[in-house]
């Protein structure tokens, strides 16, 4: 169960993170949520975890999310 | 190679590598025993095979003057984990500068002919001049040290690569394959003719399970030596596992590089094909000759779609614990493999589906078949054909080859298989001299007159300095999407530091997925030529030897006449800008000439310096 929150993200997954969870999807996080928190908290592995974007503005795992975020985590991009 | 010394930096020349020159003209052979002048031959590949091209003066690819020259890395068969590189280098006969003269390129692949070529005790084999009679020749491992033999190969004509590399397979026990295909037999009509490299996989299971050797037309060049097919004839010679190899070897298999490219059961990424997961939020997968649209139409190759209605396999290369292949089946009613389709990796299953405007996976991977068997680089293929469509497109009162549209998939795989026969010479030339007969060369997606790779150039600037393809030797391709970085000084680094080290691979005999980050000039490899050759070399020495190398590769850019202003992205990308791509804009022309003066401001200087030291060697 996620903790009781008091802001509201939208949460977009992508490739092989969408495998058991999901594509996107609304949930509350606790204020002054970081990146890495809501990353746990969704078990995501870390080692896959390439890009974060919030808003569509690349961001950091130390990143601080805010009310009305959407928070897109997307696996590596390491060449072809 | 013999080794005689411990310090491969100062004493270059105690270490020796076996060199065949073959004239295939007259069938001498001459067997040397070749000191290394530094450490870029030390480590092989490329870092020799162009500082012997450097001495040549070629103005026509095809001519007795160019040789083609087939080599491997120091690591290549040794037990460091993905060591199973083959390099083919040559003046190529697609990659040309303005001026018409061909570029010197390399092209490498796994599989595991280099290994076995290796184990010849053959390190070099370099083809002088053309026979006159289509032969293969079978390299083999004598107690008496390598032999050569050329043989005819008049019973190989016409094949596909997987069958000629399947009748020697009858002929040859103990052995691995180098073959080319049709389109190399062409080598007139098609100038970018890949070279199949024989798995364990493929001969064990008959299914055409071949890596390749793709780009710059070196399956052409083998083509026109009329070498159709090479055979490698040794034992194994796997050396015991060391406890530092050993550590290296876990370190590559769990390190994040590696990650993604596992398969999903193990917690990985899924493979290549990934990327697609990734490029499409930014309406980044190219689509319709390198012009997304914004929609969702490259989500129909997304392996959560495949999956539905194709069996999937995980696969890795001989004794590789990265299993980065995905193939690709037809599934049965009852769920399980049918027949065998295609190895699904980005760059070719873009090419020859997304971008060419096919969005079904089966229809994609029967292209990718056709092409292989074809033997033709998937990179310089699908990009031309991508031309060829949108050209229809635009101009639907002058269609060229029968007017076939985006996503006409009967049409596009005659067209692949008729380009391998030879019937269809303006494909099998290649998007830049395609695009200079219809005069519209603003859509042309080569750089250099070498095809981009699938990402997108509004993406990666730093495709201008690749000296051998798009994304293999210049490390950008991701940077934008990645880190979204777009300070020139960044780019700058990167290009000029960084990411020009991806080309260390193409010298050593490991596979990038080694560690693609990172390069070669890590205390990984480190640790393995201190383990398996005693050498005590640090990564600063790797770094070096590999920067000198690729500064080689512009220098001989330049000395083949290509100009400042061919040092550019395809015009479109410029001229009509892509309001899809929902990334920053770091293509426009004040950007690129901005980058272009600092990237040059720090390569030129060096560029004068490696040239003056390789006269005074001469």
């Amino acid at each position: 169960m996620l903790p009781k929150a008091n802001i509201n993200l939208t949460i977009k997954l992508y490739g092989v993170f969408r495998i058991d969870r999901f594509k996107e999807k609304h949930l509350k996080f606790p204020a002054g949520v970081c990146v890495d928190e809501v990353v746990d908290q969704l078990q995501l592995n870390r080692q896959l975890l390439g890009i974060i974007l919030i808003n569509d503005q690349h961001a950091r795992m130390t990143s601080r999310l805010t009310d009305g975020d959407t928070l897109a985590l997307l696996p590596l991009l390491e060449g072809g | 190679m013999q080794i005689l010394t411990t310090d491969p930096v100062k004493e270059p020349f105690k270490i020796l590598y076996r060199r065949c020159v073959l004239d295939l003209q007259t069938g001498e052979q001459t067997f040397t025993d070749v000191p290394c002048a530094n450490l870029e031959q030390v480590l092989g590949g490329f870092g020799r095979s162009f500082q012997h091209l450097a001495k040549r003066p070629v103005e026509r690819a095809y001519c007795d003057e160019n040789p083609l020259i087939i080599n491997t890395g120091l690591l290549t068969g040794s037990s460091a984990m993905t060591g199973m590189r083959t390099y083919f280098s040559a003046y190529s006969p697609l990659k040309q500068s303005r001026k018409g003269l061909p570029a010197a390129i390399w092209s490498a692949g796994s599989g595991k002919f280099g290994a076995k070529f290796k184990w010849t005790g053959l390190d070099e084999l370099i083809l002088e001049h053309r026979s006159n009679q289509p032969v293969y020749l079978v390299i083999s491992h004598t107690e008496q040290g390598p032999q050569v033999a050329v043989k005819s190969a008049e019973h190989l004509c016409g094949l596909t690569t997987h069958d000629k590399i399947m009748t020697l397979q009858q002929q040859y026990e103990n052995a691995h394959f180098a073959a080319i295909g049709p389109a190399g037999e062409n080598w007139q009509q098609v100038l970018m003719g890949a070279i199949a490299l024989s798995t364990e996989n493929q001969l064990r299971s008959g299914e055409d399970k071949q890596r390749f050797a793709g780009r710059g037309g070196m399956g052409s060049m083998m083509g026109y030596k009329n070498v159709l097919a090479l055979v490698a004839q040794a034992p194994d010679q796997k050396k015991p596992l060391t406890d530092a190899v050993k550590k290296v070897n876990f370190n590559v298999v769990k390190g994040g590089g590696a990650a993604r490219l596992q398969p999903i059961k193990r917690g990985g990424g899924g493979g290549t094909w990934a990327a697609y997961d990734v490029m499409q939020p930014f309406h980044a997968v190219p689509l319709n000759n390198f012009r997304p649209q914004g929609n969702d139409l490259p989500e129909r190759m997304l392996r959560e779609n495949v999956e539905k209605e194709y069996a999937l396999e995980s696969s890795a290369c001989w004794r590789c614990g990265i299993t980065c292949h995905n193939y690709v089946y037809e599934k049965k009613q009852d769920g399980t493999r049918g027949e065998f389709l295609a190895k699904f990796d980005y760059e070719p299953l873009n090419l020859l589906s997304t971008n060419i405007g096919v969005h079904d996976p089966g229809k994609g991977a029967r292209l990718i078949q056709a092409c292989d068997l074809m033997g033709m680089d998937a990179i310089s293929l699908g990009v031309t054909l991508a031309y060829l469509l949108a050209w229809n497109e635009r101009h639907p009162d002058q269609p060229l080859l029968g007017g076939v549209r985006f996503g006409d998939y009967e049409k596009i795989h005659e067209l692949i298989l008729e380009t391998g026969r030879g019937n269809c010479p303006d494909i099998g030339m290649g998007s830049m001299r395609l695009s200079q007969q219809t005069g519209e060369t603003d859509y042309a997606y080569h750089v250099k007159g070498l095809e981009i790779a699938a990402y997108q150039p509004e993406t990666n600037p730093g495709y201008i300095w690749a000296i051998a393809g798009g994304h293999m030797t210049m490390g950008t391709y991701g940077m934008l999407i990645r880190e979204g970085k777009t300070d020139v000084d960044s780019w700058v680094d990167a290009i000029t530091r960084d990411k020009l080290q991806i080309v260390g691979f193409d010298m050593i005999g490991l596979c990038k997925f080694f560690d693609i980050t990172k390069g070669i000039g890590t205390q990984m490899v480190v640790d393995c030529l201190h383990s398996d050759f005693n050498l005590e070399v640090t990564q600063e020495d790797l770094k070096a030897a590999v920067r000198r190398a690729f500064i080689l590769g512009l220098i001989m850019e330049k000395r083949q006449g290509y100009t400042m202003d061919e040092y550019a992205l395809p015009a479109e990308v410029a001229k009509k800008p892509n309001p899809h791509i929902k990334v920053p804009d770091i293509s426009n022309l004040e950007y690129i000439e901005q980058l272009s003066q600092r990237v040059w401001a720090v390569f030129k200087p060096e560029m004068e310096q490696v040239e003056k030291e390789l006269l005074e060697r001469d």
